[in-house]
């Protein structure tokens, strides 16, 4: 195929970048980072097509027809399962961070830290995390 | 037919461009619905029918639907609910 495909992709990872990089919410960097996944999906089809070919169905068709490469829709298709599974997952983190310190930007979160702000500790299920963060801390 | 498949590399770029640059997250989520739709489009064009449906499932309708789940849940949520322990919002 022509440089076009390979182009679009390059472009579709570069804006992706940017995004990520310049975010200032997390579910606006989410999507972002679907922009990149997108990247990949165009460049496998893009480099398994190929010109006045079909589907690989043959069905209809005498085998031996010209087709597009049938392994590089089986990678996007396993592409496009695995992004729409980490967009979720990158979700729900993106929704625990906001429950836990009130904001999504990613500049206004703090470098978690070994001991804690003094304040009322009502449930005993965040303490674990806490002892076993500070022993490292205490050592170097 | 080549003119057609430039045509939607071009759109794509577009849209993906759009996500990107589309800076509130509840516009952004129909952007990135229009980026799926583009996609099913090209990969219709690109003679892969099973990609395109599964793009089409995915890539329109769910992780939109994700999309404004989160945001409605950020919403409602009481910030710092699950710790409670006053840090600032």
């Amino acid at each position: 195929m022509s440089l076009l495909p390979y182009a679009v992709a390059a472009w579709l990872f570069g804006v992706g970048l940017y995004g990520i990089a310049t975010s200032r919410n997390y579910i606006h960097l989410i999507g972002c980072l679907s922009v990149c996944q997108s990247a990949t999906y165009v460049l496998l089809l893009g480099i398994g097509y190929r010109f006045d070919a079909i589907a690989p169905i043959f069905y209809d068709h005498p085998p031996g027809t010209p087709a597009v490469d049938p392994v590089m829709q089986a990678l996007v298709l396993t592409d496009i399962v695995v992004g729409a599974t980490l967009t979720a997952l990158l979700l729900v983190l993106a929704l625990q961070v906001y429950k836990r310190t009130g904001t999504l930007d990613p500049e206004r979160l703090r470098p978690m830290r070994g001991t804690r702000a003094p304040g009322p500790r009502p449930r005993s299920t965040d303490r674990p995390p806490t002892k076993r963060a500070a022993p490292p801390a205490a050592r170097s | 037919m080549t003119v057609l498949l430039n045509l939607l590399f071009l759109m794509i770029a577009a849209t993906g461009a759009s996500v990107v640059l589309i800076r509130e997250p509840r516009r952004q989520v129909f952007a990135i619905a229009l980026n799926g739709l583009v996609l099913t489009l090209l990969f219709t064009a690109l003679q892969a029918p099973d990609v395109a449906l599964s793009e089409l499932a995915v890539g329109t309708a769910a992780v939109p639907l994700l999309f404004m789940i989160v945001l409605s849940a950020v919403r409602t949520a009481e910030p710092g609910q699950d710790t409670q322990s006053g840090e600032d919002a």
